[in-house]
Order: C-alpha cells, then sequence, then structure tokens
C-alpha cells in the first residue's frame, strides 16, 4: 500500500498491522494493514460480510484479536496490560442500530459515562449533554425517552453519546443504514460537521455518495483483506482491481 | 383399677424425688397433630389424653415440656433425628419400635375398632368386606391388624395419615370402613363424625411415651415415676374419663361458629405462610441473581456450578428437601434444625433455582447491543451490568418474578408435612379435631385464594411503580 501525502503529513491516530480475525474456524480479517493520521477521515466499502464491521470492532475490541497489532491513540490493544476502558474512552462507536439505553432519557444515556467514570458532576454531565444536544439539533429532547424519537433523533443523540467523553477518535459502523432516506441527511450532516472539526473518523458506510464527499480516503475491503485503498476520486474514477470494479459498477 | 387404689395410700406419701435429673430442665416433646382424644386443640390450644397427662407429669416430675405437634410419622422422625427429646403420641409399644426406641410402663390399654358410615347397614362385620377397601392410618395398629386379616376377608387396605381424612373416605364412600383405636373411633362418634362402630373392640397394645434408644433416661425414668404417681392418686383415671367415660356430646354448630372459632388459628397460619414465603423469596432472589450470573458467565467452572445446582433443585420435588432438611440433616450433623430455617432452606433454595433461569432468561434477552454500547463507553462489564443491561433485565424480568412469588406461597402449603404450623397446616388442625373437612378446607382456600390475590396486586403495583 502506497502511502498517501495526507498519510505522511499527520502522526498516526490508528495503526493496524498484520491485523487477523476468526470465528473458530472462519477467518474473517486475513492479515490488515491500515494507518489512520490524525483529523483524518476513512471510509470503509466492500460487500457485505467482508470483514468491515469486525475491522471496526477490532479498533475497540469489541472483538478479540486473533494476531496482529492494533494501535490507537498510543494504546496497543493487543497488549492484555493495556486498560482496554481507558482506550475505549478515547474511541467514539455510533452503530448502525443506535443502541440508546430505553431505560434513560436523552440526557442521562449522554450523561452515563461521563458521571459514571466520575470525568464529571451531574450537573456539569448534564450542562455537557446539552452542548452536545445542541450540536446535534436535538436540545429540546433532552428529557425525551429514545422510544419517543425517530430514526434520525435516535442517531443523532447516539452520536452525541459517543462525543461526551471527548474522545480524539470516531467509529461509524453504518451510522445511516438502518434509517428512512428522508432521515438520512440529518445525521449526515452531524457527521460532516464532525469532519469539518478535524474529528478522526472511520466509517463503514453504502453510502457511496457520502464516502466520495466526504473521505480524506476509502478502503475497499473484500474477502477479509484491503483490496484497494486510495483518494475518493482515484478509486471511485479509476479503481486499479476486477474486484473493486465489480463491486462499484454493482453499487453505483 | 383395684390395684392402683392399693396403692393410692402409699403413693400420697410419696414425695416428689430430689434431683431426679429432670427438675427445672424444659423437654421437647413431639406429638401428633390430631389424634383425639389423646391430642387435640381446643380453641387453639392443644389438649387431649396425651397432653394432660404429659404435663401432669411435668409437674409433678418439676421439669417443664414444651409441645411440638408434628404429626405421627414427622413427630418419630423428629425424635430419631433429636429434635425432640420424647414422643407421646397414642402410640403402641411395639418390638419393632423397641429396638430404636425406650419406652416407658404402658400408660393405656388400646384396642382396634372398625367403624362404617353412620347410614350404611350393609356393613355389619369383617365378612361384609368382601372385595371391598378400607382405611387405616399409615403406621398404626389398626393398619397391622387390618392387613393381617385382610387376606382371609378379601379386602384391601389402604394407609391415610390422619383420622380425619380416614373418615372422610369412609364418609364420601372411596372406602367402606375405618380400622382405628376403639378411644379414637368413640370419640369422634361422639363429635358427630358421621360413622358408627360395628365390631367388637379387638384388645390391642398399649401406649407408651417413648425417648430415642439409650437417651434421655432420666425423662423417661421421672415419666414412669410421675405416671405411678398420678395412678395413685386418682389422678389418672380422672384425665381418662374426662375425655373417655363422657366424651363431650358436640353441639352442631353453624358456618359461622367455625369460622369464628378457626379464625385465630387460622390467621397465625396465614401470618407465618406469608412470613415464610417473604424470608424466603428475598434469599431465593439473592441465590437466584448470583447463580443466574453464574449461568451467563464466561467461567465454566461458575457456569457448571449454577447449572448442577439449578438442575438439582428443579429436578427434584420441594417435599423431599424438606424431609431431608428437617429430618436429614440433623442426623448428619448431630445439631438440631430450626423449623424456620429448614422451611426457608428448602423453599429459598427450590425457588432460587427457578429465578436462575429467569435471571438467565432476563439478561439473555437483553439486546447484546445494549452491553456493546455500554462497553463501547469506557465502561466495565460490572458497571454496564449494573447501569445497562440489569435494569432492563429486571423490567422483563418482573411478570416471571411475581409469578414465582406466588408459586411460593403456594408451595410453602407443602411444609406442612415436617409440622411448620403454616396456614393449610392449621386448617389440619382444626378438622381433624371437629371433623368438619369440607367446610374448614373451603375456608383456608378462601384465605389462600384473597392473599395470593393481594399480593399479586400488590407485586403489579411495585412493578408499575418502579418499571415505569
Ligand atoms: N460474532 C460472530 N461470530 C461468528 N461469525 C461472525 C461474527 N461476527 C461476524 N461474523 C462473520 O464474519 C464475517 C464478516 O462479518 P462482518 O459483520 O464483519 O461483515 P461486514 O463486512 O460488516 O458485512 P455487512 O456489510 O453485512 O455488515 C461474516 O461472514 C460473518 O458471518
Ligand atoms: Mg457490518
Amino acid at each position: 500500500m502506497s502511502a498517501s501525502p495526507v498519510e505522511t503529513q499527520k502522526p498516526a491516530k490508528i495503526t493496524v498491522k498484520g491485523l487477523r480475525k476468526s470465528f473458530g474456524a472462519n477467518e474473517v480479517l486475513k492479515g490488515i494493514d491500515v494507518e489512520i493520521a490524525e483529523g483524518e477521515v476513512v471510509c470503509v466499502i466492500g460487500p457485505s460480510g467482508s470483514g468491515k464491521s469486525t475491522l471496526l470492532r477490532c479498533l475497540n475490541k469489541l472483538e478479540e484479536i486473533s494476531a496482529g497489532h492494533v494501535v490507537v491513540d498510543g494504546f496497543d490493544v493487543t497488549d492484555p496490560k493495556v486498560d482496554i476502558n481507558e482506550v475505549r474512552r478515547h474511541v467514539g462507536m455510533v452503530f448502525q442500530h443506535f443502541n440508546l439505553f430505553p431505560h434513560m432519557s436523552v440526557a442521562e444515556n449522554i450523561m452515563l459515562a461521563p458521571v459514571e467514570l466520575k470525568k464529571a458532576t451531574k450537573v456539569e454531565a448534564r450542562a455537557q449533554a446539552m452542548k452536545l444536544l445542541d450540536r446535534v439539533g436535538l436540545k429540546e429532547k433532552a428529557d425525551a425517552r429514545p422510544a419517543s424519537l425517530s430514526g434520525g433523533q435516535k442517531q443523532r443523540v447516539a452520536i452525541a453519546r459517543a462525543l461526551a467523553m471527548n474522545p480524539g477518535i470516531m467509529l461509524f459502523d453504518e451510522a445511516t443504514s438502518a434509517l428512512d432516506p428522508e432521515m438520512v441527511g440529518e445525521v449526515l450532516q452531524v457527521i460532516r460537521d464532525l469532519a469539518t472539526e478535524g474529528m478522526t473518523m472511520v466509517l463503514v458506510t453504502h453510502e457511496m455518495g457520502f464516502a466520495k464527499e466526504i473521505g480524506d480516503r476509502v478502503i475497499f475491503m473484500d474477502a477479509g483483506v484491503v483490496c484497494e485503498s486510495g483518494r475518493p476520486d482515484e478509486l471511485f474514477g479509476n479503481p486499479q482491481q476486477e474486484r473493486t470494479k465489480e463491486f462499484l459498477s454493482k453499487v453505483l | 383399677m383395684g390395684m392402683f387404689l392399693v396403692f393410692g395410700g402409699a403413693g400420697a406419701a410419696m414425695a416428689a424425688p430430689a434431683d431426679n435429673g429432670v427438675e427445672g430442665k424444659t423437654f421437647v416433646i413431639g406429638t401428633d397433630t390430631t389424634f383425639a382424644p389423646f391430642e387435640f386443640r381446643e380453641n387453639g390450644e392443644l389438649t387431649g389424653i396425651d397432653m394432660d397427662l404429659v404435663r401432669a407429669i411435668a409437674e409433678a416430675g418439676g421439669f417443664k415440656v414444651e409441645i411440638r405437634s408434628l404429626g405421627f410419622n414427622a413427630a418419630l422422625q423428629a425424635l430419631t433425628s433429636n429434635q425432640v427429646d420424647g414422643v407421646i403420641a397414642g402410640m403402641s409399644i411395639t418390638d419393632e419400635r423397641k429396638q430404636v426406641y425406650d419406652f416407658s410402663e404402658p400408660y393405656f390399654e388400646s384396642g382396634i375398632q372398625m367403624a362404617v358410615a353412620k347410614n350404611d347397614d350393609t356393613i355389619k362385620g369383617y365378612e361384609d368386606l368382601k372385595g371391598k377397601t378400607v382405611v387405616a392410618k399409615t403406621g398404626s395398629e389398626g393398619e397391622a391388624y387390618a392387613k393381617s386379616i385382610a387376606g382371609q376377608y378379601g379386602f384391601t387396605v389402604k394407609s391415610l395419615d390422619q383420622s380425619a381424612t380416614m373418615y372422610e373416605s369412609v364418609k364420601s364412600g372411596s372406602a367402606v370402613a375405618v380400622f382405628d383405636d376403639y378411644p379414637v373411633l368413640a370419640y369422634g362418634v361422639a363429635q358427630n363424625n358421621g360413622l358408627k362402630t360395628v365390631t367388637d373392640k379387638v384388645p390391642g397394645g398399649s401406649y407408651g411415651f417413648a425417648v430415642n434408644k439409650g437417651k434421655n433416661t432420666a425423662l423417661l425414668a421421672a415419666f414412669n415415676d410421675g405416671l405411678a404417681k398420678l395412678k395413685a392418686d386418682g389422678d389418672y383415671q380422672k384425665i381418662l374419663d374426662k375425655y373417655l367415660a363422657n366424651p363431650t356430646a358436640a353441639q352442631p354448630t353453624t358456618f359461622l361458629d367455625l369460622l369464628g372459632k378457626s379464625f385465630p388459628a387460622l390467621m397465625s397460619g396465614l401470618k407465618n405462610t406469608l412470613l415464610v414465603t417473604i424470608i424466603s423469596f428475598a434469599v431465593a432472589m439473592a441465590i437466584g441473581l448470583l447463580a443466574g450470573f453464574m449461568k451467563i458467565s464466561h467461567n465454566i467452572v461458575l457456569r457448571g456450578i449454577a447449572t448442577t445446582f439449578v438442575n438439582i433443585f428443579r429436578g427434584t420435588p420441594l417435599l423431599l428437601w424438606a424431609f431431608m432438611f428437617y429430618f436429614g440433616l440433623p442426623q448428619l450433623t448431630g445439631q438440631p434444625i430450626n423449623i424456620w430455617v429448614a422451611g426457608v432452606l428448602t423453599l429459598s433454595l427450590n425457588s432460587g433455582a427457578y429465578v436462575a433461569e429467569i435471571v438467565r432468561g432476563g439478561i439473555q434477552s437483553v439486546d447484546p447491543g445494549q452491553l456493546e454500547a455500554s462497553r463501547s463507553l469506557g465502561l466495565g462489564y460490572g458497571k454496564s451490568m449494573q447501569k445497562v443491561v440489569v435494569p432492563q433485565a429486571f423490567k422483563m424480568m418482573t411478570p416471571s418474578l411475581i409469578n414465582q412469588l406466588i408459586i411460593m406461597l403456594k408451595d410453602s402449603s407443602l411444609l406442612l408435612a415436617i409440622g411448620f404450623a403454616e396456614l393449610l397446616y392449621q386448617g389440619q388442625q382444626i378438622y381433624a379435631a371437629n371433623f368438619r373437612v369440607t367446610e374448614t378446607l373451603l375456608i383456608v382456600g378462601v384465605i389462600y385464594f384473597v392473599a395470593v390475590m393481594a399480593l399479586t396486586k400488590l407485586a403489579n403495583y411495585a412493578d408499575r411503580r418502579f418499571n415505569k
């Protein structure tokens, strides 16, 4: 993989070396090498089952790593001595199905981590939650229950929640796939704002247009390996690999 | 009797023996639940020949007795396991029993009689029993006698545990006759139990007071001394006459009378039922939460332990554990066990196994994405469980837990088998003395129903309140 200009400008925020992951006998990641610089926005695309989600989940160790190294924000997450909870506070994650806590109000969802991890008092956490909600345009929903929100609103709350610990990295796993089309835009806008602010982000997405627009780099994964990677205009405009061409012809 | 009268003068001169080894002590005496006229309840108080006798003897010997009304078999098991010091329960002295217990001098000469339903004119003697079924009390002389002639006369013997239920079987026609001790039958007939005696008394064995073999010799000696003294001064005969010579003719009472008379005893039974249920449920919740979490643990040893626990207690009857804890455990440890401890252990371990499954199911029913979301925020496993998973699981578990609580309330009635004075047990005590089985059971049933309804309402209210 040739180093792109963006990667060399800034220090690496995420380094993945020789990452392998198996579920039983099924090897899902077959040696992944990726380096992501600070402030870089990387979109991961690829066919279903190619291992995109698994790669993302290895970055904050939601999946045990079978082999290789993953260094995130200076922490080697493959080192058993590393406090994974500490690492995860530096990495926000947004899920396809939001996974909001239904028994808490919107504000409580956001306050949970700062309060429980003793990073803020309840009052401070509440104030911060209001700021985050303001950022995603949902200030008036602070005391609502997640069940009363639309899909797009839920996902914006989920993003606010992921931002509550002031992470340096955000991971998105198909954040808009479960949304009705008319709600996709509002969520993408929030992500776009984060990109503008310089957040380091890894997005697994099926929204090719969005990947093209927002990505500093696009990674095409297939069958557990990084098949091709490059600037969006290059990868979408002039794919080098047969499999990339085939995939893009199907989805574009 | 003449013999005793001759003795009379000497007996009166006898002073209470000094330092008889029992003075000032308290002995726990086991007895049958109800074996009128030897032991039964009148207005909630245990009374009867055995009771009057043992109390008079205790007074004469300067010691105290604490009576435990356990049921005949349970009293003997309690004696074997040293849960009680002695048993007086209209028990015949047999060679078999002499192998395991030491008996006092006989205090009553009994005999067996057969009774049939009052309106039954077909059964007049043993010859009429051919092809029929009779009932007798489990382990009693009446049973032994009935079995000894069953082949000769061609009838079947069915064994039951209590006089009142035996009489009910005869009245309801599921058996044609009952073999029972004559004083018991005589007393029952006098109480309008709906039966009549049709055969002559077969001289039977003698009743004795029993202690465990080789144990409590001082108590046994004191019993014999006291008995001799009571016989000598005529008090013994007075006690017998009080119950046998002229049984109090039962005044037919109304349902309201029955309700009024039995209500205090039933309420104390209800109190024990509720108390043992609530304590056991709290313990079952603790056990169930622990075992439930162990079942979903990644540690194979913890999981194995929890699974074994659940399988054992779900796979065996509750009653077995009641007997095991109350009769079995003391024989293993040599330590008597409090009946509340045995009751709570039985109910809570059994229920704990079910609660464990409810907890496991509840936790596994929470979307795994919830735990992932919490973990991805940097919260540890314990915190995530506590703040995110368990509150949601608990909401889902609540209906099942309420259900389990109600099952436990009803199951607690099984503890009557070890003599725990809960609601149904109190009901048994009442109908065993007054033979009004159906009405008493009806009252007990209504009380259970009301208690279950009230508990359900309360639990549902709490559910709405805290699990909004
Ligand atoms: N927990 C698991 N246990 C076993 N196999 C798994 C598990 N999670 C994922 N897999 C398998 O790993 C492979 C890659 O899954 P992954 O979810 O990473 O794919 P993906 O690229 O995200 O697909 P999609 O676009 O459908 O989300 C699939 O074959 C999947 O069945
Ligand atoms: Mg996926």
